[in-house]
């Protein structure tokens, strides 16, 4: 039963990984981290349930972490309309002034 | 009366005085350059000379030795055992002995004699001199210093103005070989350090009881001595797996470790030697430096590798060597005939040379391989003489390519017409680096090859092979240049000048005189290979 | 009993030695100032060593030995010493009288030389060397004039720097004998390990391998032997070590008289007699030396045969009897070898200063461009003739004694050898009559206006020719003076050998006979041989293909190996270092463009390193 779950949440967290590192537009980018934080809180989730010790622990910190999600969430979309604004873009493709 | 002066450091720092003129001279001034440095090289030479006088005086005496604390600070270490506490003294500790005043003659004169050769310089005198000079006494230093950072403080003192002196004033490639000097010897230099590391962080301290009489007080320094007897004393520390208290022995030594710090010096000083796989920087150097450099390089720098090979691979670690006595003389071996053999194909006449060093260089490993008196003699009287030879050689180079405006052998021929006495005086060069009895390479080579022939026969007949290829090589490319036809262009030029047919003669007069009377070497050298003779004849009895 | 002049021998070698360094200090400054002084200090050394050897000449004289230390090395010692036995007294004398003769002859022969004073120079320092390698006590300091020797050969066949032959030869000669120096070193380095006390001196390795007591392994004392007899075939043209020899002509004539005729290449000889104890003690040794003896008699008289230039002749012939002389040595018989050594020093000088005064006079070196000279020369046509018919064997003149002793000798000891020994004295007598016939009798050839050379010249001539009429009585088959005189009365020659005599003298003459018949009477045609078989007249021609053999045997592959190490080194050696280079190179090129700024690149490597991390630590249990 357990099995299943994790291979979910590993189906789900390559997908997010994925579009993470190619993906070119920065919202599909915080998506993609977005999809791959659920796939650890699934995790989270299938242990506290099933797994070698279950407690509730697992659920609660699977709250903190979407409450964390959301704050991210909001602060990264912040940071992306204040990035949109300097620069007009949102192809992180362009986001490369720590190089310079 | 010499006893009372700091005869070593006034050696090794004479030349500085130079430099200090050197620094307030206009640079346009380049006669009063020249004169300048060449008086600074002849400082240390005569104080060398005198104290080599001196020293065979008191042969078997006590030898030479200046120190003073050069760094001392407590270590807060841990107390293992019935040690309690612990400082790091590095000492500034200067010495001679019977392994090191040849090289320190063979420099100090080498260097004269390539500050005469160095009037073919034609641009920026003053820095160039002022690099030699720098360069003179890093080479003495090495020669003389007795504690391992020391040594090492003036071994890398050598790489940056050789550095300069090839990239500033070589030929065509000059920037190249000069990269790849520094860049091999970097890494040379870098294995050597952590090879010191080791060694005197595990063998490099000296015991003192403290005024309690239970606990003991241990000052690291990097003294040759100190080292060498720790390493050797089967009751020391080093030599100790367990306190006496059964604690873990943190300065333990295994015999492994004892390989990997050998294997470290081998390649570290192979490096520079140079021992087969690591030969194609020298190669280079030969090729590319000024001739009045590659005299010093050549005629000392190579030996500074062997030198330390001895002084560190074989006193320190003899039992090592004793068991790869076999893999040195193969090595020696594969430099002779690769060296030779490579000789013999060579187009320009500063590679053949270069190739002949190679194949010299294994000469001194066999002596080294053979591990008793008369091949250590060997090796050291190898160097020497090489060294004078080399010297000789290149200086002829410098004085060829200044006339005749190449080296390479097809552009060369019939000299002997119309310079009788270069040509006569390259071909006694020759003959020397062939091994002709009554020149100075002949003694090394035969006591070589002596020593070598007692433990390893056909290595020995092989080596002996070399013999005879070294004739070839030189023949061929030392006729080439004095016999035969001469070609229109080199019909009118002229012989030596006298500031150059002086450095000739001189250097020629010192291979007679080893050749002829080898004592003048082999005197103070007298007592220089006692101990370690005699840790290898217990090593062969254990 | 008396040694002062034994004890006074050292100064021998001295006085070319000062003559030579004077030379070298103020050579340049007079063009007879070499003459003088090379005539001078070569007469001086003349005297001494006749003294010497007078001394020595009464019985049960001692040899007088003295050494100093030379390399110390503290508890091991080389000494470096001279030693006078009644062998070196006779070198001494035979050497410096040569020397001295040649001293005077070139006086005129390179009259006309602009570096005569490097000449005379050169022939000083050769005459140093020589009388110090006779005059050694230990194989250690007669190695070191050994060489000296060499260079002073290479150095005078290289006088005429200029010409690409000479510097060939020169070349060649020095490295060929350095092939047998190597043997020998190798030799002294054996005998010093295994000496009691390493002791390198000849009295102890004397009393080392006297009459085999043993103290010595019989494996080991053959391996001695031969690496010294390597030397020795190496500086006296042994097969197969011969090919420089004939080409060291390319030197002034009076240096092949000296050098590659009379002493230095009797060097060889004289050394397998030096240190004749070892070889006894070996029976392997001996059978090696005197087959290798043996067949370089026949080998090279053959060759003489077909050559063309006079000098190449008398090398060949040179070539040849130093052959006999180490067959007489192989068979054991010291006396044998000395004598023909003694003897043949006169006349082949003779013949080879003879040869220079008709080259003087005719300028061409080729002897089917010269004829008739015998009416124009007549000292130099009779003191050649008397050479020849010395090297002929004809009695009663020196050779025939000497050549008949060690025909003798292997008539007893291997009858394959006499065989050998007997036919080389045909060929012999055939080649010397051929050369005698063709350049001083017939017609004259050429433009040019022979005429007697200058009484500097012929002056030696006629000296040597004396000696070589008379050098033979000292060892007769009635008496056997000099036998007993250097051996010690050890050597008691087989008497009697009339048949053997009887042989000998009927060979020689035969051999001229059939050389007067085809060269002057014409009875037989000249072309008699190569009309039918021109093969072996051109293998005769081209010295049997040795030199072209060792080119491709050796040379080439040698420069190929070199070649190909030279690219190995270029690209492999040198390549790996510049690979180890380019790496770093291009691990810090790679770095660079991993660090461009973008995240998810940062991002990606970071996964990526993780898995390996991963894997890292999954896979660890495995192993």
């Amino acid at each position: 039963m357990l099995s299943s779950y994790l291979t979910m949440a590993a189906i789900l967290f390559c997908i997010g990984l994925y579009g993470a590192l190619t993906k070119r537009n920065a919202v599909i980018v915080l998506l993609s981290i977005e999809l791959m934080l659920n796939a650890v809180n699934l995790n989270l989730v299938a242990f506290s349930k099933y797994g070698v010790v279950p407690s509730l622990t697992g659920q609660m910190f699977t709250l903190f972490s979407i409450a964390v999600a959301a704050a991210e969430a909001a602060v990264g979309i912040a940071v992306l309309i204040a990035l949109y604004r300097a620069r007009g873009t949102v192809n992180v493709d362009d986001y490369d002034e720590m190089r310079r | 009366m010499l006893a009372d002066l700091p005869i070593l450091s006034l050696i090794t720092f004479s030349p500085l005085l130079g430099l200090l003129v050197l620094l307030f001279l206009p640079k346009q001034r380049s006669r009063w350059i020249k004169v300048t440095a060449i008086t600074a090289t002849l400082l240390p030479l005569l104080l060398s000379l005198w104290l080599y006088a001196d020293y065979n005086g008191v042969k078997g005496g006590k030898p030479y030795e200046e120190t003073a604390t050069w760094i001392s600070t407590s270590l807060n270490k841990e107390a293992v055992g019935d040690v309690s506490s612990y400082t790091l003294e590095l000492q500034y500790h200067m010495g001679v002995d019977g392994l090191s005043m040849p090289l320190l003659l063979l420099t100090t004169i080498v260097g004269v004699m390539a500050a005469l050769a160095s009037v073919h310089i034609k641009k920026r005198w003053k820095s160039f001199y002022i690099w030699f000079l720098l360069l003179e006494v890093g080479m003495i230093g090495v020669f003389l210093a007795r504690d391992v950072f020391l040594f090492f403080v003036f071994f890398e003192m050598t790489l940056i103005p050789m550095f300069f002196l090839i990239g500033i004033w070589g030929y065509m490639n000059r920037e190249q070989a000069a990269n790849k000097f520094l860049i091999y010897n970097g890494i040379g230099s870098a294995i050597m350090l952590l090879a010191f590391v080791f060694l005197v962080a595990t063998a490099g301290f000296r015991a003192d009881p403290l005024p309690d009489q239970q606990q003991m007080h241990l000052s690291y320094s990097g003294s040759y001595d100190v080292i060498g007897s720790n390493l050797a004393d089967k009751d020391a520390y080093v030599n100790m797996p367990q306190l006496a208290q059964g604690a873990d022995n943190p300065l333990y030594l295994s015999d492994r470790m004892h390989w990997v710090i050998f294997l470290l010096l081998l390649i570290a000083f192979g490096i520079k030697l140079p021992i087969f796989p690591f030969h194609t920087w020298m190669l280079k150097v030969h090729a590319e430096a000024p001739p009045s450099v590659v005299m010093i390089h050549s005629g000392v720098l190579l030996k500074m590798g062997a030198y330390g090979l001895l002084r560190f691979g074989v006193f320190m670690f003899p039992s090592q060597t004793h068991d790869w006595a076999t893999v040195l003389a193969i090595l020696g071996v594969i430099n002779i005939l690769y060296g030779a053999v490579l000789a013999l194909v060579q187009k320009e006449f500063k590679l053949v040379l270069a190739y002949s060093s190679i194949s010299h260089m294994g000469i001194v490993l066999l002596g080294i391989a053979s591990l008793n008196e008369i091949g250590l003699h060997g090796a050291i009287i190898q160097l020497v003489s090489h060294g004078f030879i080399s010297a000789l050689l290149f200086l002829i180079v410098g004085s060829i390519y200044a006339r005749t405006g190449s080296t390479e052998l097809k552009d060369l021929g019939g000299l002997a017409r119309s310079m009788p006495f270069l040509s006569g005086v390259l071909l006694t060069a020759g003959m020397a680096s062939l091994g002709l009895p009554g020149l100075s390479g002949f003694i090394g080579e035969f006591l070589s090859l002596l020593g070598l022939f007692d433990s390893m026969r056909v290595i020995t007949g092989i080596a002996v092979l070399g013999v005879i290829l070294t004739a070839v090589y030189v023949l061929r490319s030392v006729l080439g240049i004095t016999f035969g036809a001469v070609p229109e262009r080199l019909a009118a030029v002229r012989d030596v000048r006298l500031v150059e047919a002086v450095p000739m003669i001189a250097l020629l007069a010192f291979i007679v005189l080893i050749g002829v009377y080898p004592a003048v070497l082999t005197e103070p050298m007298q007592h220089g290979f006692d101990t370690l003779l005699q840790q290898l004849s217990e090593k062969a009895g254990r | 009993m008396d040694t002062t002049f034994s004890q006074a021998a050292w100064l021998i070698p001295l006085f070319p030695l000062a003559a030579f360094l004077l030379l070298l200090a103020f050579g340049r400054s007079s063009r007879m100032i070499g003459v003088l002084l090379g005539s001078v200090s070569s007469l001086a050394g003349f005297v001494l060593s006749l003294l010497v050897l007078i001394e020595h000449m009464t019985k049960g004289q001692h040899d007088y030995q003295y050494a100093v230390k030379w390399i110390d090395t503290g508890s091991i010692v080389f000494k470096a010493g001279f030693e006078v036995t009644n062998l070196t007294a006779l070198m001494l004398v035979v050497v410096t009288a040569v020397s001295f003769l040649v001293n005077v002859y070139s006086a005129g022969y390179m009259k006309g030389d602009e570096r005569i004073s490097v000449f005379y120079s050169y022939v000083a320092l050769f005459t140093f060397s020589m009388l110090g390698l006779v005059l050694a006590d230990n194989m250690l300091t007669l190695y070191v004039f050994w060489e000296l020797v060499g260079v002073c050969s290479f150095l005078l066949v290289g006088f005429w720097f200029s010409k690409p032959e000479a510097r060939a030869a020169a070349k060649k000669a020095f490295i060929v004998t350095r092939i047998g120096d190597a043997g020998l070193l190798l030799g002294i380095l054996l005998l010093y390990w295994y000496m009691p006390d390493h002791a390198l001196d000849f009295v102890r390795i004397g009393n080392a391998f006297e009459g085999g007591t043993g103290v010595i392994a019989a494996s080991v004392t053959t391996w001695i032997a031969i690496l010294i007899f390597i030397g020795a075939v190496g500086k006296s043209g042994q097969f197969p070590l011969h090919v420089w020899l004939p080409d060291a002509m390319e030197g002034p004539t009076p240096i092949s008289a000296l050098i590659h005729a009379a002493t230095m290449v009797a060097a060889g000889v004289y050394l397998v007699a030096r240190t004749f104890d070892i070889f006894q003690a070996s029976q392997t040794a001996m059978d090696i030396v005197a087959y290798i003896g043996g067949f370089t008699a026949i080998f090279a008289a053959t060759i003489g045969v077909a050559q063309n230039d006079i000098k190449r002749i008398l090398a060949y012939s040179t070539v040849s009897q130093l052959g006999y002389m180490m067959m007489a040595l192989g068979l054991n018989s010291m006396t044998g070898g000395i004598f023909h050594l003694f003897t043949h020093a006169f006349f082949k000088a003779l013949l080879f200063l003879g040869a220079g005064s008709v080259i003087h006079a005719v300028h061409t070196q080729n002897i089917q461009e010269m004829g008739g000279l015998g009416s124009k020369m007549k000292i130099t046509a009779w003191t050649f003739g008397i050479g020849a018919l010395a090297l002929s064997g004809i009695p009663p003149f020196s050779g025939f004694w000497s050549k008949d002793m060690i025909l003798n000798i292997a008539y007893h000891e291997k009858p394959a050898l006499f065989v050998i020994g007997v036919v080389a004295a045909f060929f012999t007598a055939f080649y010397m009559a051929r050369l005698f016939f063709l350049v001083f009798m017939g017609k004259p050839k050429g433009e040019r206006h022979a005429h007697e050379s200058p009484p500097s010249m012929t002056g030696p001539l006629i000296v040597l020719a004396v000696l070589a009429v008379v050098a033979g009585f000292v060892q007769t088959p009635w008496n056997d003076t000099l036998g007993n005189w250097l051996t010690d009365g050890a050597e008691q020659e087989n008497g009697g050998g009339g048949l053997v005599m009887v042989i000998s003298a009927a060979i020689g003459l035969l051999g001229l006979y059939m050389g007067w018949l085809v060269f002057v009477k014409g009875m037989i045609s000249r072309d008699f041989v190569s009309s039918r078989a021109p093969w072996l007249v051109r293998l005769l021609e081209r010295k049997y293909y040795i030199d072209e053999l060792y080119e491709a045997a050796i040379v080439r592959p040698l420069r190929a190996l070199g070649g190909l190490l030279n690219g190995i080194d270029d690209y492999v050696v040198d390549g790996l270092v510049r690979a180890a280079g380019g790496a770093a190179f291009l691990i810090g090129r790679g770095g660079t463009r991993m660090q461009n700024g973008q995240v998810q690149t940062y991002g990606l490597i970071t996964a990526f390193a993780l898995v390996i991390l991963i894997a890292a630590v999954a896979l660890r249990r495995f192993w």
